[in-house]
């Protein structure tokens, strides 16, 4: 082992054996599937199943995993093959990842290399190598504060939804820190414990707002006084997706450039009415909103408007770990291998002052020497590191590690 | 009188076999209420899945009829508590009449195909999806269904008196006709790329020129060429041109889908509705507006193609 892999086994099993670290177990941990990714071959264990709390620390302590994660899933026999568990049920579990998110910070301080033909750039994945073609990428992210702070009012909206639309209690909610670049979502109840796919796939449409017709949320032609026509539409107070739609598309108009109305397929015409009475319209949502108050915007413009409103009140949640009913996911209070940080719960009344980068460092003694190959600047707790190239600091334990478990930076070789 | 219920229940069935939908009878109850059960014990013991499953569709769709019609609100809600549905009726919020819980929705509501039917399309509050009368009398309807499908889902075999078997020997050879005409026609034996729907054949070419897929895309494309006749052998070939191809990893995950492996089901592509959630819907063309899912967009596709001269055929 190079002695940067060393140092992070030890550091991972210190925190493993300390005191301090306590595990906790999902409820029925005995109907729950376990899974150990390690540290030196990045080889996935899967299918371990523990009766309890006791037996699992003892099983991590002896084998120091670089992430360890249990199934959302119940089953009656969590150790067999997939096809023989006997699916008892699972918890309903949403994950927000930065990755999914434009952000402001266009995701400048990740790094990808084309595998095929070597070429490399920064900022936001590109679909294909802009060189070769290919779709296969070596990645380097960084979980920047723009990043978090994007994922967490995701996060926010999401919880919005659930409590407000979908009517699910602060209690039966855990919101969690990922350890790296989001946020987790668990929601425990029996009634959801046993939705199908299907059923979740509903409930992920939802919350993207996928597959929304304004026409079902009141926007459309009704008929008026005589045979004229007048148009109608959602305000600011509806509740569920139509109040969403109204605030969504306030909150666009209110901020569009004229460039963006006419990036979204308006037409220039329609753009100069809106600017031009930009004052009036806003003044409506006081009483049945704009719909209809101007003419030259007609029923499809405001239908266009208001998907960008959908889009701006939707919550950009991974579609796939709600969806997947045998889903693993990271086990709380365990050390995410790409960060060194944990994965931490967060109250849910206090999740818009919580902060990820302070709260989530796991390791808050010792210092080590490290070479960092490249880092842009960043904070972690209170202190602001950085930039680095090739350099050599001397720097917190925690601070190295998430270089370290990046692979911005080598233990000095002596 | 117990003829008179055994005929009724045998119409019931042929009701049922060949209009999809059971006929409501002027009310003699006491001949019209036991040729249920008798009718349900007739279908249960024939081990024909498609014969029970057009049974409790055609005595859903008898209640629906007239639960629409149902002009007593309350009745209706007493019929769905009978199902345990957590429920209540409505005044303020016009035109909705009821309010019905968000678990009891989507455990209804999924198999309808109707956009309006989509959970963001309703008017969701605080746990609660409100629905007009007719809204919660379609959803009654599913609820029957699968009520009757899981009283005709019957493991152990049981004998029945022997004119009785009889009359359901006859039922179904009358049925089988009309089966062959209700199930699609047989696929052509060689795969037809030409009739692929559009998401299928991007992931296709792109595949076939060394891109990566998502999870799901591989998926898709792996179950879709597999029902459409496409041999294991041929699909890991084309998996073949991928820079990290790993012949064991790919022919162990083609032959589960295959079923081959495991659990021996044989793995159909998701529905249209999931391929646009996870983003792998693409170019919808006129036919993906009437369609639901890949392969019957495949077996329509096929059809148009049919109506067409060979040389067409092969422009394309």
């Amino acid at each position: 082992m190079t002695k940067t892999k060393t140092f992070v086994r030890n550091t991972f099993s210190e925190y493993y054996q300390k005191q301090s670290f306590s595990i906790q177990p999902p409820t029925q941990i005995e109907k729950r599937e376990f899974g150990f990714l390690t540290l030196k071959e990045k080889v996935m264990i899967r299918h371990k199943s523990f009766k309890n709390a006791g037996g699992l620390t003892t099983f991590i302590q002896t084998l120091v995993p670089s992430d360890i994660y249990y199934s959302s899933a119940y089953y009656e026999k969590p150790e067999e093959k997939m096809e023989e568990k006997s699916w008892l049920g699972a918890d309903l579990i949403f994950d927000i990842d930065a990755d999914h998110i434009p952000t402001s910070c266009t995701k400048i301080h990740d790094t990808w290399v084309c595998t095929n033909c070597g070429t490399a750039g920064k900022g936001v994945l590109p679909e294909k190598c802009p060189a070769c073609g290919e779709q296969r990428f070596d990645e380097k992210t960084w979980p920047c504060e723009v990043c978090l702070e994007s994922a967490k009012v995701e996060t926010i909206k999401l919880k919005d939804m659930l409590t407000r639309d979908f009517g699910f209690s602060p209690t039966e909610m855990r919101v969690s820190f990922s350890g790296h670049r989001g946020y987790h979502l668990h929601i425990e109840n029996k009634e959801v414990q046993t939705l199908d796919s299907m059923a979740r796939k509903e409930i992920v449409d939802y919350i993207l707002g996928l597959g929304l017709e304004t026409s079902f949320h009141g926007l459309r032609k009704e008929k008026g006084n005589r045979k004229s026509h007048v148009l109608v539409g959602p305000t600011l107070n509806d509740t569920g997706w139509s109040g969403r739609i109204a605030r969504g598309t306030y909150e666009f108009l209110h901020t569009a450039t004229p460039e963006e109305l006419e990036k979204i397929g308006l037409k220039k015409k329609v753009v100069e009415t809106l600017t031009q009475h930009k004052e009036t319209l806003e003044e409506k949502w006081k009483e049945k909103g704009p719909w209809g108050v101007v003419k030259n915007v007609g029923v499809e413009n405001w239908r266009k408007i208001a998907q960008c409103g959908v889009l701006m009140q939707s919550a950009k949640i991974d579609t796939v770990v709600t969806t997947d009913i045998h889903r693993l996911i990271r086990l709380a209070n365990t050390l995410h291998g790409k960060t060194g940080l944990k994965k931490m719960e967060v109250p849910i009344t206090e999740i818009e002052q919580f902060d990820p980068l302070k709260s989530a460092i796991a390791v808050k003694e010792g210092t080590v020497t490290v070479l960092v190959s490249d880092a842009p600047e960043f904070r972690l707790g209170d202190q602001t590191y950085g930039p680095y190239k090739n350099k050599q600091v001397e720097l917190p334990t925690a601070t190295a590690l998430l270089l370290l478990c990046k692979g911005r930076a080598e233990v000095k070789e002596e | 009188m117990s003829e008179r219920i055994h005929a009724r229940a045998v119409q019931r069935i042929e009701e049922a076999l060949l209009n999809a939908l059971v006929s409501t009878q002027s009310r003699n109850d006491e001949i019209e209420i036991p040729s249920f059960p008798v009718a349900v014990m007739m279908v249960a013991s024939t081990t024909d899945t498609f014969m029970k499953r057009r049974y409790a569709l055609a005595e859903a769709k008898r209640i629906y009829n007239l639960l629409k019609k149902e002009n007593d609100k309350n009745k209706i809600l007493r019929i769905a508590n009978a199902f345990n549905w957590k429920t209540k009726l409505v005044n303020d919020k016009p035109p909705y009449e009821f309010a019905l819980s968000l678990i009891d929705y989507l455990r209804n509501s999924t198999r309808l195909q109707a956009i309006e039917w989509k959970l963001v399309n309703r008017v969701v509050d605080n746990g609660e999806v409100y629905l007009t009368k007719d809204d919660t009398a379609r959803l009654l309807e599913e609820e029957v269904r699968s009520h009757i499908e899981k009283k005709l889902d019957w493991k152990e075999k049981f004998e029945l008196p022997q004119n009785v078997a009889a009359r359901i020997e006859r039922l179904k050879q009358a049925f089988s006709k009309q089966k062959a005409k209700i199930q699609s026609e047989e696929l052509p034996k060689e795969v037809v790329i030409s009739a692929f729907p559009p998401c299928i054949k991007q992931m296709y070419n792109e595949t076939g020129a060394g891109h990566h897929l998502s999870h799901i895309g591989r998926f898709a494309l792996t179950s879709f060429l597999i029902n459409t006749g496409m041999t294991t052998e041929n699909v890991i070939n084309l998996y073949r041109s991928l820079s990290d191809f790993k012949e064991s990893l790919t022919r162990y995950q083609v032959e589960h889908i295959a079923g081959g492996r495991g659990s021996g089901t044989r793995y159909t592509p998701p529905r249209c509705s999931t391929l646009r959630t996870h983003g792998v819907c693409t170019n919808m063309d006129d036919i993906c507006k009437s369609i639901h899912h890949p392969l019957k967009y495949y077996r329509r596709k096929l059809r148009t193609m049919k109506t067409k001269t060979p040389i067409e055929r092969t422009q394309k």
